[in-house]
């Protein structure tokens, strides 16, 4: 499994690249694995102010129903309209062309409580185990 | 509890999920892909955790004739036949299929996993003795090859023509690699296909011989999508103790002429009276994946409840069994409430996917 160093984790399993005071979102190779086939997704309209933690989406598998959650607070400043229509490529490229919004950050300090990919990846092996 | 598959599965890197206290693979590469290969190739599932109940001796066909809900005196050597145990209310306590090994003699009944201690319960509180009940699950695995390249795979590796097999009928075949398998043309896939039975120590030989040679290991998420596009129901989901068969709209397997089996005046009296309920399809205008439990509404009315719903892999559109209002029609357009969207739905008589089977 594949967890860029650039990027910023949740113990949700979603990531944030972080760009100045922009963070764009979406969800980890882990997220898509476990989910498996996706087919369906949904996220809050632009505009929208979220907490960190925050529910801004549901992602849907063959199998499975996921909400996804805001690594930080913030608003949304951008959606990916493109990825409605082919939730398909979450499964090909989570940290690419399946990103799913970009958040204006609110609140920097709060990036300190979201996991560098090395913390992250322990963190999945941990709860691969627990399975 | 695990299948004599399970090693095979986890070296195939199976997810493995809880199905029923069965450790069971979900998928190993992807349900949709498993679900095209089954459709389009041969796919292979390991339906080991079900159940296998023989009923030998003079008195098994009065026996089963009481248990069930077709007469099973009309079932042919070698012929299989789909039917319900019920409970005295009409409710359906298990789904199974009922082979004729020997007619008189021996029949084995295939049940579901979930049902198999129970329906083995309620058939022997309900025997006088007159028929001997063995329960062999334990010691029989099952595979369920499915596809159109089931027929040339069982050619070349057994030697044995399907295409001699008409639907729902089976043929003892003994093979020196894999010892003495029941084979029927039977499946829960709307595929062209197989089902195998087999004792346990034969099981992962040949399991391993049809992948090699091409067969693609399915888990139960497509086996759940392969038949929810066919509308076969599933035992626990879309029908159970509380549903009656009429309801489910497979009075096709009920024979209301027999003379009498458990459940039947409770039929009877749901058919005089008129059903309130009854098991259809819908399929979704809109993007979305209705799910069970989804409310069905109609001109803003509740009219119904879905019983399963995943996505259809081959139309790439949201499908569903529900119950319904009997009111409501096949091409009605309804609605759907998935979260807090309503999606647009058509009413369908299932299946959702032409079926495959050459009959």
């Amino acid at each position: 499994m594949n967890f860029p160093d650039d990027l910023k984790y949740t113990k949700d399993h979603e990531w944030a690249r972080i760009k100045g005071s922009r963070a764009t979102v979406g969800i980890t190779d882990y997220a898509q694995k476990e989910l498996g086939d996706i087919v369906y997704v949904e996220f809050k309209d632009k505009g929208t102010s979220l907490t960190q933690g925050n529910v801004f989406g549901t992602v849907e598998s063959v199998k499975a129903v996921s909400e996804i959650y805001a690594p930080i607070s913030g608003t949304i400043i951008e959606t990916n309209a493109a990825l409605l229509d082919a939730p398909e490529k979450i499964n090909s490229d989570c940290y690419g062309d399946a990103w799913m919004i970009v958040i204006e950050i609110k609140d920097a300090p709060e990036l300190d409580k979201l996991m560098d990919s090395k913390a992250y990846k322990a963190y999945v092996e941990a709860e691969a185990k627990g399975h | 509890m695990r299948t004599p598959l399970f090693d095979a599965h986890v070296k195939l890197g199976a997810k493995v999920v809880d199905f029923h206290g069965w450790d069971m693979p979900v998928w190993y590469t992807s349900i949709k892909a498993e679900h095209i290969a089954t459709r389009k190739s041969c796919g292979i599932f390991d339906t080991s955790h079900m159940g296998e109940i023989y009923a030998r001796g003079s008195g098994a066909v009065a026996f089963l004739n009481k248990m069930v809900t077709i007469d099973v005196s009309t079932i042919e050597q070698g012929q299989i036949k789909y039917t319900f145990l019920l409970n005295t209310e009409g409710g359906i306590i298990d789904d199974l299929t009922v082979y004729c090994i020997k007619p008189q003699e021996t029949y084995m009944l295939c049940v579901n996993a979930s049902n198999k201690d129970i329906d083995f319960q309620w058939l022997e509180s309900h025997n006088s003795g007159s028929c001997i009940l063995e329960n062999k699950s334990e010691s029989t695995s099952m595979l369920a090859v499915q596809g159109p390249n089931t027929f040339p795979l069982l050619k070349n590796l057994l030697g044995f023509n399907l295409e001699n097999t008409k639907y729902y009928y089976f043929k003892i075949h003994t093979s020196p690699q894999f010892g003495e398998l029941l084979i029927s043309r039977t499946g829960y896939t709307g595929a062209d296909g197989a089902e195998i039975f087999m004792d346990n120590k034969n099981s992962r030989a040949l399991w391993d011989k049809l992948v090699e040679n091409g067969a693609t290991p399915c888990g139960l998420g497509a086996r759940d999508t392969l038949r929810l596009e066919m509308g076969y129901p599933l035992h626990g989901n879309d029908i159970d103790e509380k549903t009656s068969p009429l309801e489910a709209r497979l009075s096709f397997a009920v024979d209301l002429n027999k003379e009498s089996f458990i459940g039947k005046d409770a039929l009877l009296k749901q058919k005089n009276e008129g059903i309130k309920k009854k098991l259809i399809g819908i399929e979704l205008i809109d993007k979305g994946v209705p799910r069970q439990g989804c409310i069905c509404l109609k001109d803003n009315k509740e009219i119904g409840i879905v019983s399963s719903g995943s996505i259809s892999p081959m139309l790439d559109k949201g499908i569903a069994l529900c119950y319904l209002d009997s009111a409501v029609r096949v091409g009605d357009q309804v609605e759907v409430l998935v979260r807090d969207k309503k999606l647009k739905a058509v009413v369908k008589k299932p299946p959702f996917v032409a079926s495959q089977i050459r009959k």
